[in-house]
This record gives C-alpha cells, structure tokens and sequence, in this order.
C-alpha cells in the first residue's frame, strides 16, 4: 500500500483538481459554443454523424471505475495534446480556406486551443505533484494529416469539436474522482491507489 | 436464270479508286471456284481471274464495267454496271486518341481522316456521338467539318461534359461522310468507328465519393454532381445546401443531381452531401464571381521611394482564403511584378510599388484574377505629376519677434528631384485665417523653414503647414499638428 499522501501534497492537489474542473467546465461551455458556430458557418448538418476520425481519441472509456488515478491523468494528458495538435491544423486550414472571412470563429477556434493548452499543462501539474514523470511530447509531433477534401476537412472539424466536448465532460468526472478523499484517512490517496 | 446463277451483284467502294463487288447465287448453289472477268470498255483486253470467294476488288470504271461471272456448272452471266451503280462509303474512321482531362471535364478526341486515299479539296463531315449511363444513351452528336489535303491529317475535337468525367463512363464514336462532288454513284455514311471509352469512378471497385471535388465555379452556373458508391450500398438522397434535389441514376454506382443557376455560396462554400446507408459523402462547391475591372486606378508616391496604387475592386468575389481574389502590379518598362496583399474583405485596395532608379514614367498594369476568371487595369503616370507627401512633422517655432515668426517642419521622402509648395495656416482669435505659401526646392528627407511676417504684437497665433508638388500640383499632404505661439510685446 503506498504511503498517504502528505496533507500539504493531498491540500495541492485537491486545488489543482478543482482548478482543472473549473477549467474543464469553461472549456465544454465554449467548445459547445463553439461547435454551433462550426456548424453553421461550415453549412453542416448538426445531426451529420460522423465516423471515427482517425487520430482523434474517443472520451469513452470501458471500466472507467476501475482506472487508476495516474492512468487517468495521463489518458487525459495524452488526449489533450492531440486536441491541441487538431485545433491548430483546423486553425491553420480556417485560415487557408477563409482567409479574413468569419474571423470570429477563427478567434473562437484560437480561444479553445488555448484553453486546451493550458489545461493540457495543469494535467503536467498534477502529475508532477505526484513525481510521475511527464510522458515526452513525439519528438516532431503528430504524423501530418492526411490531404483531405474540403468536406472530409468540414466533418474531421466536427468529429474533434464533439469529442473534445466529451472529454471536457470525462475530465471533470476524472478530476473529482482523483480529488475524492480516501474512506479510510480521509486524506486523498496517493495516485496510485486512486480507482 | 438457272440454279446456282450468280446475281444481286454490288460494288461499293471505300477511296473512290477501288470497290469491292460481292454477289450471292441463287439458292443451293455450290461454292466452288468462279470465274470473275471485267472489262471497262472495247479497247481494254478483259482483265480474268479465279475466286473461291464471292467478293472481288476491282478498279473503279470511268464510266461503266462490263462483268461476266461463271462458277463451276453454270453458265456465264453478265453485269453491267454504271459508275452510278457503285455506292461510296468511306472508310470507317480510326479513333487515335481519347483523352479526359477531369479538371476541366473535358474529352478531347483524335483522329485521322485518312486524306491521302481521296483526291485534294473534298469535303469531309465527321459525326461525333457521345454516350453514357447503363444502359447507354446518346448525350450529344455533333458534325465537324475538314477539308480533305489528299494527305493523312490528324484532327482534334475537344467536348466539354455537362458533368464530372468521374461520374460514370464516357463512350465515343465517330463515322465520316466524304462529299464526293465528281463521283455520281451514291454516297452514304461510314460505318460507326468501336467505341472508345473514359471510365467513370463507379467502375473502379472500392472507390465512392461526390465529384466534382470542391470546385469553384461562377455564379449562375449549371451544375451537375454525382454520388459513386458501393452496388450494395442503398442511396438515401443527395443534399445541396440544405436541399434534397431529385436524383438520376447513371448507373449502378452512381447517382446525379442537377442545380439550376447556382447561387452564391457563404464563405465556408455550398456543402453537396451524398447520404447514404451508413455513411456520408461529400464535396463542397464555392460560388463565386470572376472579378471585376479594377475601377480608378491611381498612382502617387508619398515620398519618391514608393508608389501607392489604389482602386475600386468592384463586386465582391465571394471567394475567400486560397480561392481569394488575387492583384499583381506589372510594370511594363522596367518588367518589374510586384503581388499585392489585399484582403477582400477590406475597402481600400493599396498596393505599394518600389520607385525604380532614373525612371520617371511608370506603365502600370494592375492584373486580378480569381479561380473564375481574371481582369485588368491599366495606368500610364509620371509620379513627378502624382506626388501626395506624407504629413509635415515636427512643426515649431525657431525665432521670434513682435511681429514675425519663423517655422520649421520635417517633411519624410526624398524630393530633390521637384519644388515643393508648402502653405502655412495662420490663424488667431481676433483676425480671420491666413495663409502663406512658399515654394521651396525639395530635399532628402529634410527640414524645411519659413519666415511669417506681418504678425500682431503680443498675440497668440496659430500654426499649421501642409506641403505638394510646386510643378505640377497632384494633392496637398494632410495638415501637420498645429503649433501656438505668442508674439512678443512691441
């Protein structure tokens, strides 16, 4: 059984973990905006479904109770990072296709990758409260995407928005499940042992 | 005539200098050997052979052929046949080439019309018929003309489809009419050349997807696009914009839609959306203009170290990012090209020209060009006769007395090459506002001073300088910032 944490260790990170549902909470709010302003200025069909979009992670998750609380973080970290990367190629393509036209989604897009940023770094926090050494970023980042048509680039948008809004709602879930107090000291439990 | 006789004879002839006579014998008759004999006219010796066949290529007569025909236990029967007897029907054409170019949805066909068998000058009509679907149909047929040089000439046709190349198969045939003016026999079409093809995408297994892929095209356009997909894959409906337009099958893998006077699309493009049993296809289409002649083309420097070029880009484009309306500015003296940035979405269009050494007379040609089209403006100017300086800075007070002042300001750009006129504004509370010009020759980035007389003692003035060409006036520059100063007492 590993050591409990320290009660200064447990304080951090219970405020880092409520930081980061504040932070999840305000990233789902605006990338749900955000997915209205996509979808109507991209002329989509809101009920579109849309296939697995290779390369964006999928929130959901099979016996997430039973999921440790450093693989959640980094399940998490790692689903934040590609986020990042998919926003800035959708930001790179609004700028290719639209040049100055709607640049107000452009700022939207822009406001939600750096909220993805920032959150993508709190979870670097929280690991590194508990010494877990931050997995390395791939040297030079995500494989290119594949050149695809203007459609598929419109449904690939769409496809990371709606994922990246569930994952806002995991995230929240995953944080206050690391910032339960264990039942038996009533001080948080270290990462590990946190299911 | 008697079993086994020969009859019905016909001579058709495919160059016009040989014809090929075949003929049939009355019923049970036997194929053996035959004697074929002809002769044009008394003075020619009969010209005889033997054939196991019922068909013979013989030159065609000046006028008439005499023909005696005997097979093996028949007696000799004779034809006479006129030139008028003989039918002409030319060669069936050889297709060279069919080649697509699925950009443009373009066919361009090539053949030969095989000019060195017919005599010089004879004209040629070629029907050219284009078929698609399954089953096929016939989309189009056309007649070319030629003029046959009694040599072998390549021709080149080019047909642009109503719809994308991909959508489904393209067939072409031709067949050829010679107008033999001099033959008197009867002239007919050739026969229809085998059938080349350009196979659609709903031929290649595994491939599906809406085409055109995102074109651009201009507004009031027809256009026609298609969904390729898989035999078993069920069609729902095919969406443009956010309506379900009526679909035509092309075949089993591939459906239409036709939109009438296409619109223009938003800035993220019109979405065509193929939907099918469990997934989505699509392409999106942007609707734009071909831009406009650029409007009020005017050149000025500022400074005599760049040209400012401005104008009215007329009607929006409404294509954006990389299918945005593009502007270059060409030179044509010094063949310099300089490409502007400009966003459509900004009202003024400026685009900034380096002033090249010893060179006074600029020859401007502003281009524009968008995926649709392309236009352009030209301007012939001398920029001694365009200059607008840049605002005086600097404005102050260096001397005074009771009724004089003088002033100096620093105007920015290099203008040894003119006379600059600067005018100074004097005003004060209790006499009307004055002003004061004064030419002076221009210099490289410099300050200028004027002396201001005839000034109230202990008032309080007002200040302010603006500055153009002496010679050849264009436009003042902006007034500088004012400056105030008091006279001193008498």
């Amino acid at each position: 059984m590993a050591a409990a944490d320290s009660p200064s260790t447990a304080l951090r990170r219970r405020d880092l973990c409520s930081r980061g549902i504040r932070l999840a909470g305000k990233m789902r709010a605006d990338v749900v905006d955000l997915l209205d302003a996509y979808v109507e200025q991209q002329g989509l069909d809101a009920s579109a479904s849309v296939a697995a979009v290779e390369g964006v992670p999928l929130a959901a998750v099979e016996r997430w109770d039973e999921q440790t609380g450093t693989q959640r973080l980094l399940e998490n970290l790692a689903a934040y990072r590609a986020f990042r990367a998919l926003l800035a190629q959708m930001l790179e393509e609004q700028r290719e296709q639209l040049g100055e036209a709607d640049a107000g989604l452009g700022r939207a897009l822009a406001a939600v990758l750096l909220q993805v940023s920032a959150f993508a770094y709190h979870l670097e926090e929280l690991l590194r409260l508990e010494s877990r050494g931050i997995p390395g970023e791939e040297e030079d980042g995500p494989p290119p995407p594949p050149r695809l048509s203007r459609f598929e680039q419109k449904l690939r948008g769409l496809g990371v928005l709606r994922e990246l809004a569930h994952w806002a709602v995991r995230s929240v879930r995953d944080l206050r499940q690391l910032a339960k107090p264990s039942p038996a000291s009533g001080a948080a439990p270290g990462l590990a042992e946190s299911p | 005539g008697s079993l086994g006789d020969p009859q019905n004879l016909k001579c058709v002839t495919h160059n016009l200098q040989k014809m090929v006579c075949t003929w049939d014998v009355s019923s049970r008759g036997r194929r053996g050997q035959t004697d074929f004999c002809y002769t044009t006219n008394d003075l020619t010796p009969q010209v005889c052979f033997t054939t196991k066949e019922r068909r013979v290529e013989i030159p065609i007569p000046e006028s008439s052929i005499t023909v005696t025909i005997k097979s093996s236990g028949t007696a000799t029967k004779e034809f006479v046949i006129h030139q008028k007897d003989i039918s002409f029907v030319p060669i069936t054409p050889h297709i060279l080439s069919l080649m697509p170019d699925f950009p443009t949805s373009t066919l361009n066909l090539k053949w030969s019309d095989n000019g060195s068998v017919f005599p010089y000058g004879l004209d040629a009509f070629w029907q050219i018929q284009i078929l698609r679907k399954e089953p096929m149909e016939v989309v189009t047929q056309v007649t070319y003309y030629s003029k046959l040089t009694h040599e072998d000439v390549i021709l080149s046709w080019n047909w642009t489809s109503d719809m994308p190349l991909e959508c489904t198969s393209h067939y072409v045939k031709i067949r050829c009419y010679i107008n033999a003016t001099q033959f008197v026999g009867s002239k007919d079409w050739s026969d229809w050349s085998p059938a080349e093809v350009i196979p659609g995408k709903d031929t290649e297994p595994g491939e599906s997807g809406v085409f055109p892929l995102d074109p651009v095209v201009a507004v009031g356009s027809d256009l026609t696009f298609c969904c390729v997909h898989e035999e078993d894959q069920r069609i729902t409906n095919m969406i443009y914009g956010s309506k379900s337009y009526t679909m035509m099958q092309l075949s089993s893998r591939s459906h239409a839609i036709r939109v009438l006077n296409a619109n223009v699309s938003n800035s993220s493009g019109t979405n065509v959306v193929c939907r099918l049993e469990n997934a989505w296809e699509g392409s999106v289409v942007f609707v734009g203009y071909a831009p406009d002649t650029p409007q009020n083309l005017s050149c000025e420097t500022p400074n005599f170290l760049i040209i400012k070029c401005t104008w009215k880009p007329g009607r929006p484009s409404g294509l954006y990012g990389e299918r945005r309306t593009k502007y270059s500015l060409f030179e044509r003296t010094s063949g310099r090209n300089v490409s502007c940035e400009v966003s459509e979405l900004s009202k003024d269009h400026v685009c900034d020209f380096p002033v090249l050494p010893a060179q006074k007379t600029y020859d401007f040609i502003l281009g524009v060009s968008n995926p649709i089209g392309q236009a352009k403006s030209s301007l012939l100017v001398d920029i001694t006769q365009r200059v607008h300086p840049k605002t005086p800075e600097k404005l102050t007070v260096t001397e005074n007395n009771s009724t004089s002042i003088q002033l100096r300001w620093f105007i920015n750009g290099s203008f040894a090459e003119i006379r600059l006129l600067c005018q100074i504004e004097i005003s004060s509370s209790h006499s009307e506002r004055k002003l004061q010009n004064v030419s002076t020759p221009g210099r490289k980035s410099s300050t200028y001073t004027t002396q201001v007389n005839e000034l109230h003692p202990h008032t309080k003035y007002q200040f302010r300088v603006r500055c153009s060409a002496a010679d050849h006036f264009w436009r003042w520059s902006d007034w500088s910032r004012g400056v105030e100063q008091t006279t001193s007492e008498a």
